[in-house]
């Protein structure tokens, strides 16, 4: 915990730059995915990076859209996207009221959709493993307790409230300074295909619900919540569209 | 599409009981790598929307849509992989040899790396060179990190840098048709050669003016 604190005040001046940017500044560190994946003996490596202080909202990704016509609902090829891709917009470069008001979170926006939208603005949509880093390094932030963690989490799955989004960063940037990265909608990450149990032949995508308790090393309320996020992500398609899931992008640093 | 389920759901049954023949397969997580089921993925769109630039064996500069107008066979394998990846190449070697002249000399092969650091188009050269294939109709394809998983995602192929020099991934085959919209998979390796063989006859025998037009 020291080591964290004095590698945060050390990397503060970089962090208060990027946050000006719109980005956080987050340094790496050795850390495993809190879901065993395979039992390499080795912890896992997580090299420093940026991610979007608040996820992608309609007005963002309509000025993508409109630099990028190929991007519109109406002219987006079938394989990058399904039938529901922007359909919440009233038409395919006008944006609305409620879940399409410009400062709403850009949702139904499809896995191919949301990497396009990042590499055009320099960027590239984080990795399960930083997302889960950025998750943890937050809590660990905001000294959340890890039964009070998993509460947050079942009370939002529980009522998600797709119906009628908050807009992006609605309150206080806290902890690391990122905005909704629980309570708001889900978010899409790079390699999302690639839950999987090493040594066995099974894997979350393929594997029963028996299965999947053999990918939680420890059986407590905040490990459950944690693992209810990865089950969601190994439903989705890359073309999926839905109104619960959105994305920020992450991006090297220099 | 209920036929393309069926042979996907033999195919990964019979992968499945390969693996299950080795008893020491999978459990040795650093001398082997896992199979990874493929996803099932819609067949209906062309795959040369995808806007990347590739690198063959040679150099040259090749994009998706420049195979346009004849079959294509694809796979994707890395060069360090000494237990499924050959078996696949293999497999695709297999399937060439087994066709009328005719028809092969209209198959485009490509096989794509998807460990682009270490297989460089020179590592490429000497891979495909290996194998003793034409190379005026196999291209062995070095490309971008985004470009591979996206090609990945759209062929349902998954697959997953291990950090140690080895891949876990699907083992599959996929022959696109002239409009480069998917007409067959095989799932799994040292797979009969029958099913894309037959799928390449009906598209020689299918006159490319009633091919429906791709989206």
């Amino acid at each position: 915990m020291r080591t964290l604190l004095i590698t945060l005040m050390l990397s503060l001046p970089i962090a208060v730059f990027a946050e000006e940017a719109g980005m956080v500044y987050i340094d790496g560190g050795d850390w495993e995915l809190p879901i065993v994946r395979e039992d390499t003996g080795q912890s896992g490596r997580v090299e420093d990076f940026l991610l979007d202080v608040h996820q992608v909202t309609n007005a963002a990704f309509l000025d993508f859209v409109r630099a990028n016509p190929e991007w519109r609902r109406d002219q987006a090829p079938g394989i990058f996207r399904d039938a529901g891709y922007l359909s919440h917009w009233p038409s395919a470069e006008g944006l609305g009221e409620g879940n399409a008001a410009p400062d709403r979170p850009v949702t139904r926006v499809s896995w191919y959709a949301a990497r396009a939208y990042c590499r055009e603005i320099g960027g590239r949509l984080p990795s399960m493993t930083e997302w889960e880093y950025a998750s943890e390094r937050q809590r660990q932030a905001l000294e959340i307790a890890p039964q009070d963690y998993a509460s947050q989490l079942f009370s939002w799955y529980a009522n998600p409230g797709a119906g009628d989004l908050r807009p992006v960063a609605s309150g206080p940037a806290d902890g690391l300074g990122i905005h909704d990265l629980h309570g708001l909608v889900l978010e899409w990450v790079e390699d999302f295909q690639l839950i999987l149990g090493r040594g066995d032949d099974i894997d979350l995508l393929t594997g029963s619900c028996g299965d999947t308790a053999r990918f939680l090393p420890e059986f407590d309320e905040a490990h459950y919540a944690t693992f209810l996020r990865f089950q969601s992500r190994s439903n989705y398609q890359p073309v999926t569209t839905t109104s619960t899931l959105g994305f920020r992008c992450a991006y090297d640093p220099e | 599409m209920k036929t393309a389920f069926i042979a996907l759901a033999t195919g990964a049954l019979l992968a499945v009981s390969a693996f299950a023949e080795n008893p020491h397969a999978g459990h040795d997580a650093h001398a082997n790598h896992t199979p990874m089921t493929a996803e099932a993925i819609t067949h209906e769109h062309s795959l040369f929307h995808l806007d990347a630039d590739w690198q063959t064996q040679d150099g040259r500069s090749i994009r998706l849509d420049q195979l346009a107008g004849k079959p294509t066979l694809i796979t994707m394998i890395y060069g360090s992989c000494t237990t499924a990846c050959p078996v696949l190449v293999n497999d695709a070697r297999r399937i060439d040899r087994a066709l009328p002249d005719a028809i092969r000399k209209n198959l485009q092969v490509v096989v794509v790396s998807f460990d682009p650091a270490r297989d460089t188009p020179e590592r490429m050269a000497d891979y495909g060179a290996d194998y003793d294939v034409d190379a005026e109709r196999w291209h062995f394809l070095h490309g971008a990190p985004a470009d591979i998983r996206t090609l990945a995602a759209m062929l349902g192929v998954r697959y997953r840098d291990n950090g140690d020099g080895t891949f876990d991934h699907s083992n599959l085959l996929t022959l696109l048709d002239p409009e480069g919209r998917v007409a067959e998979r095989s799932e799994g390796l040292a797979r009969p050669v029958d099913p894309i063989v037959k799928a390449l006859e009906r598209l020689h025998e299918t006159p490319r003016a009633e091919a429906v037009a791709s989206d």
